[in-house]
């Protein structure tokens, strides 16, 4: 342990933050003059002993740049020269000459307050991404201590990360003891402090337990639908996804009579009452309404699927909606049978996926892969609206450290756009919903990792590849998403058009997508050669 | 905001009322007036009226006026709504737990501070909007369902279901 301690205290003093610099047998230790290898895997050349500094900069230039006019930020793109930005450090100085600011001190900016809040933007400029300038961010500069321990908290991971992807397990376990130090440090209640904790926890289980046979504390069906709700309440995403999707789906059923909708996960059915709602309200009448409920299967013999049917069926009776209820219990998507949906040809049809394609990417089974079966299903339902709503961001990349820093990104934005919620338990039980799902994304492998997310871009490839054409969802979901936003108490959601597809995010990253999509039906092919007697 | 006369010694000098009562004029008496005058109060007087007196209160607690309270403003009225509503707890319920909310948190999101109560009722809102409040308290009986078992519809107290607590908290700007 010795080699670390003075490695990270070396670094707390100096103003040098690369505390990667690790002296064991089996890595070499970084020079500080290096460039560090983190920021060079981005493409930007620093030194590692000049790290703080450019993040002070960065962090001044932004400053600047929020409180200068726009006729001199316009005057900075057409008459200036710049530094190519690879070299990072000139660049954030010839910029800030450019403005006019007072030269680079040598020293931290003294600071005059502290603000753990600011501490994910630290995050966003250190975790592979180009440093981009968030006028709309918080300008409060960070005390320079706390700024080098988040710093710090961040590099370890990434090492740490690293070390697992090598298989260097008692290297990891080492950094995991310095990662605890860390977080020591750090409020934990909020920012870096909290999602780091919950990154910090995850690496710990992965190396301590195997990943392909990783169980953490299986929760029973009920107790995650408590999560579930409890995260629906907590931040906008869930309502945004249900909105979005019964607005689509109403669009789609216009004009007819019978409908049917697939939902693959109902849980406590929580997006129902609204279209039902909306149904009734409809100009012409509420049409026969269908709904075909998939779940996991309830262990203690209670029939969970079909108590929500019964809820369901009463508020349809009281607008006067006609109603028909069916569970399916499935513990995957991909056991499920088209029989067992008892389609039928003349009604109009709705598939409705909320978060859970992306369980079907994991290892093909005896089948052939999972989403392919689905989606080759699905196709043949001929449903008139596939709607589809996905994490926005890459947890399914084959390499485990890009999985990692990608999903320290994600989840910290997440855990941002949380902070603002005030409402407990349900912001503890959210993030405790989000926590295990950051768990499954670090610590399983195989099978049972089944929280692979993707982008939304790789979800148009795949969808029409599988044979189906994009749906505009129209204005009046995106207008419907907007209004929902404002009811909300934090003014950094946003929500943007993609392509005639809906994104809601925190402060500009996206987070969640919805698309919809129809099937386009397959050639008819013929049948093999008839036997004649 | 339309003041009450609340108090009922108020006196009218009324030829045509061909009262005993010595030619006063009172309100109570003539309930069709009152209804008229309430049907054009913003909510919070709706509410002190309700305290008047018992008459008043049963008056009140009518849900046709409240109707008039939430869809007043809105261009084009809704059609077909009234049926929904009842079933799902009321127009008094879909104010308290739904439009009062939505509509003071819209209006301080567009100006940026707090206008009075009195300023909401003013505003007109859209087709959107009142789906949307619509949706919300479908939501929000449902949830009652699941929790209450059998009981929904008739849930005690005006404390909405956890679904729109979110509305319920001070804008965190």
């Amino acid at each position: 342990m010795g080699p670390h301690d003075s490695s990270i205290s070396a670094a707390a003093g100096s103003t040098s933050s690369s505390s990667s610099a690790c002296s064991t047998s089996t890595k070499p230790p970084q020079p500080p003059d290096q460039m560090d290898h983190l920021l060079a895997g981005a493409g930007y050349k620093v030194r590692s002993n000049d790290l703080h500094q450019v993040a002070e900069r960065l962090q001044r230039l932004e400053t600047v740049m929020v409180k200068s006019s726009p006729v001199e930020i316009s005057e900075l793109v057409n008459d200036a020269v710049h530094y190519n930005p690879t070299d990072l450090a000139s660049w954030v100085d010839s910029l800030l000459t450019e403005l006019n600011t007072n030269p680079p001190l040598s020293v931290p900016v003294p600071t005059d307050l502290s603000d753990p809040n600011a501490f994910p933007a630290n995050i966003n400029m250190y975790a592979n991404h180009a440093p981009q300038v968030h006028g709309e961010f918080s300008q409060q500069v960070v005390a320079p201590f706390e700024e080098d321990v988040s710093i710090q908290l961040v590099h370890v991971l990434m090492t740490c990360a690293e070390a697992v992807q090598r298989g260097d397990l008692s290297l990891a376990g080492l950094l995991i003891d310095d990662l605890q130090a860390l977080l020591g440090r750090v409020n934990s209640g909020c920012g870096i402090g909290k999602v780091g904790s919950f990154f910090v926890d995850a690496l710990s289980r992965r190396i301590v337990n195997s990943p392909e046979n990783a169980v953490h504390a299986d929760l029973s069906a009920y107790e995650n639908e408590i999560l579930y709700h409890h995260y629906y309440e907590a931040c906008p995403y869930l309502k945004f996804a249900h909105f979005t999707a019964n607005q689509a789906i109403l669009e789609a059923f216009d004009g007819q009579d019978c409908v049917h909708v697939i939902d693959f996960n109902l849980m406590q059915g929580l997006q129902w009452p609204a279209l039902i709602q909306a149904l009734a309200l409809r100009p012409g009448g509420p049409p026969l309404l269908r709904l075909t409920g998939i779940g996991p299967p309830s262990p203690d013999g209670r029939d969970s699927l079909r108590e929500i049917g019964l809820k369901l069926a009463e508020l349809a009776r009281s607008v006067n909606v006609r109603f028909a209820f069916r569970g399916v219990a499935a513990s995957r998507l991909d056991d499920v049978k088209p029989w067992m949906l008892q389609v039928s040809p003349k009604e109009a049809i709705a598939v409705n996926s909320i978060m859970q394609l992306h369980r079907l990417l994991g290892p093909n089974s005896s089948r052939g892969p999972p989403i392919d079966l689905v989606l080759d299903w699905i196709r043949d339902l001929n449903p008139r609206i596939l709607m589809v709503v996905e994490q926005e961001s890459n947890h399914n990349q084959p390499e485990f450290l890009d999985r990692f820093t990608e999903a320290l990104y994600y989840y910290s934005t997440m855990f941002d756009s949380l902070d603002v919620c005030t409402a407990q338990p349900e912001k503890a039980l959210a993030e405790l919903y989000i926590q295990r799902e950051i768990c499954n994304v670090v610590c399983c492998e195989g099978p049972v990792r089944v929280e692979r997310h993707e982008p939304l871009v790789r979800w148009r490839d795949r969808l029409i590849n599988a044979g189906f054409a994009p749906l505009h969802l129209g204005s009046n979901a995106f207008k419907q998403a907007r209004m929902l936003l404002t009811l909300f108490s934090a003014e950094g959601y946003s929500v943007e058009e993609n392509e005639g597809c809906l994104t809601l995010g925190w402060h500009s990253r996206p987070l969640i997508a919805a698309s919809a999509w129809q099937a386009i039906p397959k050639p008819s092919t013929t049948i093999g050669p008839i036997n004649h007697p | 905001m339309v003041l009450i006369h609340e108090n009922e010694d108020q006196v009218f000098h009324n030829d045509d009322d061909d009262d005993n009562d010595n030619g006063r004029f009172c309100i109570n008496d003539n309930l069709d007036l009152l209804i008229e005058v309430l049907q054009r109060v913003d909510g919070r007087s709706l509410g002190s009226a309700a305290c008047v007196c018992r008459q008043w209160c049963s008056i009140v607690r009518n849900d046709s006026l409240w109707e008039h309270l939430c869809f007043r403003h809105v261009s084009p009225p809704p059609v077909g709504v009234r049926p929904v509503v009842s079933a799902l707890g009321g127009y008094r319920r879909l104010y308290m737990v739904c439009v009062r909310p939505v509509l003071s948190r819209l209006k301080r999101r567009r100006i940026g501070g707090g206008g009075g109560e009195s300023e909401v009722v003013r505003r007109v809102w859209n087709q959107h909007e009142v789906e949307l409040s619509l949706s919300l308290f479908c939501v929000e009986y449902y949830e009652r369902l699941l929790v209450g078992g059998g009981r929904g519809a008739a849930a005690a107290g005006d404390s909405p279901a956890s679904s729109l607590k979110f509305l319920c908290k001070p804008v965190n700007v």
